[in-house]
């Protein structure tokens, strides 16, 4: 027995060795993209740049939380997939974010890339809602097309929303209102809209994942989720809310003191390289580089969302949340 | 509890000999290693509550806690859905237990593995299960609700208490059913031959025999009830709960003080219980019988009452897993019940389990060696603070896993033990969490062992070391084996504080699966919690046939 134990030690301890000592570098990350897409972009930079990845996705906030508490001795190199208020604030960190002048992201129009190369813009993405039309018909509910009529009645405790606690989909969705309609009014909104809200959950694709099973009618949530699961076959479809939707730059950077800042300024050029941006343009609605077509054909109805305002106001509008909702 | 271990009858500890220096710099790092990976970080939480660590001494956290109605309401949530949780366990468990052991077909030993089924799966499994079937669209609340026009809901605090059912059955099960095949037959035919019924012998001889057992089970029941994490989450419909609530302020609001302050009303609980069971249960254990005959068999009547509460149980559990089954290799369960294989293309989910069998590997072999170390020197040698360290180390068993977690992260982000996202912290998180077991195991095993065994292993010229090392070592083998498999098997399931220290890298295959659930992936979750199972049940096979093996050339 004590053999076998030492032996499979042996072979334990072995095989840890050469998981770490392998030839090929490696970056650690922090995303908020979902699991599968970011496999995706993993098996995409290996094939490319031979640059192993190893992934630890978590919602928006949590990851920003995650990074604030660990700053200065961020537990990864880089950050693929995060919102673009947040590197609003993390440029504005000492130390935070590592400066790199990529080559490969010439063609990106320059309102995507800060000037001092400290966060890259590699796609974007926008709330939607997704609606399981068979529940609707079932129960005699009408599709809703506005933010407006999410308030009505008829869908109390259909509706599920990601909670801005956790979820960025979910502050994209709070601070769009409070730039369509105003603070106070948003506010209100939110609070009629809560009767109505059957399930605050805690990642922002969530939604439409309920939605899809038809656990809610209605899901508040971001685009490519809802497009992924109509793709996957669910009996669901996209809604663009008329008032027009707030969308957000998604981006990538490096943190200050990586310990692999090189694998990971390899892992900047391949997002921004044409085959970087066009497997991204499999997941995403958009992406930045132009000529690169994303995963819709129509135009959604953006609003001018400010995402400087949005990171300015960000801890005042959560505390605020917190103290109505949680 | 230590009165009886240490002092045990003529243990060669009462002869205040010197303890050799091997087993006093053991005594020493091991202490050490108990202060650091277990008292520090609840210590740390204490002080975080206060405001201690951030600032200066504040009352202000509690305050909040006390004057914010959704603070009190996870706090109301937790104990209520713990105490429901653990009385319907204790009703199912002794049925169960009661046909377990005083029948013996095919059947109840089939029982008896679905009985323990639940330990294998991630705490969080049914949940999902529960979804399945019951969630608003679900296979059942479909039929239900086309059949009496209602509509029934299993988020929040109803489908938070079935989880817990399901998931923390078998450890009051597990715990029941021993003590009753332990209470001597012989009992039970007096009280029967002096007249009373099956009935009346079980009312007021098997049970009150077994009282001791089931208050245990009871109290060890509320405790992880009262910890759970990961079914409020995922079930609990945004409900408030105390750990989820925590975990939910520190990873989404890096709130650490209410955080810690939330993990105090979880430790309190618990440290009472855990109080109660070591200094006021110790010595009151079953009347358990040496005598080795079969437990009495029940009447028929009894028996079909027993054999239909069981049933029941054993079905739900069973349907319960045959849920993630099935919905790991169709499509969409209940919407495209198509078979597929594209649940399992999960490159990463693969690497997290092989994480999870390495790191659970390593975390067993440690608690249970030191913690056999530990329990050879508190019944053997007179070494200091053993009292202190027993405690500790027990201690350590009852800390919910989010205040554990919490601590972690306070103690271990930042010199000077800077640790965060090695896989060096994962595995003494998980080790220490469970070195009490090993220290119960090797503590209770040395009891049975005559001292005089290692007298006369001295007195033919073997020093301390050769003695522990050629006699008491194979001879605590046995202890050392449960509690690595026990610890082992937790470890690969458990979620509520590596949730905290995982990092790239060094992700975990049950948070990889909570995080999966939390997308409403059901198919990919239902996925990676089948082959977690199925490896769980073949490293525990495997573990049992070595151990076998071993046991029988022992005895040759």
């Amino acid at each position: 027995m004590k053999k076998s134990i030492l032996s499979l030690t042996a072979v334990s301890a072995a095989a840890v060795l050469t998981a770490c000592g392998g030839e090929n570098e490696t970056v650690t990350m922090y995303t908020h993209n979902d699991e599968d897409e970011m496999q995706a972009f993993a098996s995409g930079v290996e094939e490319a740049t031979g640059v192993e990845t190893e992934v630890l996705r978590m919602s928006s906030e949590e990851a920003w939380s995650r990074i604030d508490a660990e700053h200065p001795d961020v537990n990864a190199d880089m950050m693929w997939g995060m919102l673009h208020s947040f590197a609003l604030v993390a440029e504005n960190e000492e130390d935070m974010l590592a400066s790199y002048d990529s080559p490969e992201w010439e063609d990106v129009p320059d309102e995507f890339v800060d000037p001092e190369g400290r966060w890259y813009g590699w796609s974007y993405w926008f709330n939607a809602l997704a609606v399981n039309e068979e529940l609707l018909e079932e129960n005699d509910m009408d599709v809703p097309e506005s933010w407006d009529d999410l308030l009505d009645p008829q869908y109390e405790g259909e509706i599920a929303l990601p909670d801005p606690g956790t979820s960025g989909t979910a502050f994209l969705f709070v601070s769009t209102l409070m730039q369509e309609m105003g603070e106070e009014e948003a506010w209100e909104y939110l609070d009629e809209l809560d009767d109505n809200v059957g399930q605050y959950s805690q990642s922002g694709s969530a939604p439409a994942q309920m939605a899809a099973q038809g656990e809610y009618a209605i899901g508040i949530t971001w685009d490519q989720a809802i497009f992924d699961r109509i793709d996957e076959g669910y009996p669901i479809d996209i809604v663009i809310p008329e008032e027009g939707v707030g969308y957000d730059l998604d981006v990538a950077w490096i943190f200050e003191g990586a310990e692999n800042q090189e694998a990971a300024e390899t892992v900047i050029d391949y997002i921004g390289s044409d085959a970087g941006m066009e497997l991204a343009a499999e997941h995403r609605s958009m992406v930045t580089k132009p000529d690169v077509d994303g995963t819709i054909d129509f135009e959604p109805n953006l609003i001018d969302y400010d995402a400087v305002w949005a990171s300015e106001n960000r801890e005042r509008i959560m505390d605020e949340w917190q103290e109505r909702f949680d | 509890m230590s009165d009886n271990t240490a002092g045990s009858v003529n243990s060669p500890a009462k002869k205040k000999e010197r303890v050799e220096k091997g087993f006093l710099a053991a005594t020493w790092g091991i202490a050490a290693l108990l202060f650091l990976f277990i008292l520090a970080p609840v210590l740390a939480v204490l002080l975080q509550s206060f405001g201690i660590g951030a600032g200066a001494f504040t009352l202000e956290h509690y305050e909040r806690f006390f004057t914010h109605a959704n603070y009190l309401q996870s706090l109301f949530n937790s104990i209520a859905a713990a105490s429901i949780s653990t009385f319907v366990i204790v009703c199912l468990s002794i049925p169960f237990a009661l046909y377990v052991t005083r029948t013996s077909t095919w059947l109840s030993s089939v029982y008896r593995g679905i009985g323990l089924l639940p330990l294998v799966a991630p705490p969080f499994i049914f949940s999902l299960s529960l979804i399945i079937l019951f969630g608003r669209r679900g296979v059942v609340t479909q039929v239900f609700n086309d059949v009496t026009g209602l509509e029934i809901s299993i988020y929040g605090f109803w489908g938070v208490v079935i989880a817990q059912v399901l998931g923390y059955f078998p450890v009051a099960y597990m715990m029941i059913e021993s003590s009753m095949r332990n209470i001597n037959p012989s009992v039970e035919q007096a009280s029967q031959d002096l007249g009373a019924g099956q009935g009346r012998t079980l009312g007021k001889i098997t049970l009150p025999l077994a009282g001791t057992a089931i208050l245990k089970a009871g109290l060890i029941v509320f405790v992880m009830a009262l910890a759970d994490f990961s079914n409020p989450l995922i079930i609990g419909g945004g409900e408030n709960f105390l750990a989820s609530d925590a975990f939910l302020l520190v990873t989404g609001q890096q709130n650490l003080e209410m955080a810690a302050v939330l993990g105090v009303f979880l430790i309190i609980p618990s440290l009472l219980v855990f109080l109660f069971q070591t200094y006021l249960l110790k010595g009151h254990d079953t009347a358990t019988s040496q005598s080795g005959g079969a437990n009495n068999p029940l009447n028929p009547r009894m028996k079909r009452l027993m054999f239909g509460i069981s049933t029941l149980v054993a079905l739900f559990i069973v349907v319960m897993f045959i849920m993630v089954v099935l919905s790991a290799f169709v499509q969409i369960i209940g919407v495209n019940n198509t078979f597929t294989l594209d649940h399992f293309a999960d490159q990463s989910g693969f690497d997290f389990l092989w994480n999870s069998v390495v790191v659970s590997f390593f975390a067993a072999l440690i608690a249970s060696g030191i913690g056999i170390l530990q329990g050879y020197m508190t019944a053997r040698k007179n070494v200091p603070m053993k009292k202190l360290m027993e405690f500790t180390a027990l201690f350590g068993l009852a800390v919910p896993g989010t205040v554990m977690g919490i601590g972690y992260v306070l103690i271990f982000n930042g010199a000077p033990f800077y640790l965060t996202g090695t896989i060096f912290l994962l595995v003494m998180n998980m080790a220490f969490r469970k070195v009490g077991v090993g220290l119960e195991a090797g503590i209770s095993k040395m009891q049975q062992i005559d001292p005089s065994l290692e007298q006369a292993s001295q007195d033919l010229g073997a020093g301390p070391y050769k003695t522990f090392g050629r006699i008491v070592v194979p001879l605590l083998t046995p202890a050392f084996m449960a509690g690595f498999v026990y610890t082992f098997m937790t470890a690969m399931v458990s979620v509520s504080s590596v949730i905290f220290i995982i990092s790239p890298g060094t992700n975990l295959a049950a948070p990889y699966i909570l995080n999966l659930a939390d997308q409403a992936a059901v198919g990919r979750a239902s996925a990676m919690s089948f082959i977690l199972i199925v490896i769980v049940i073949c490293c525990m096979g495997l573990l049992k046939l070595m151990e076998r093996k071993w046991s029988i050339n022992s005895k040759l």
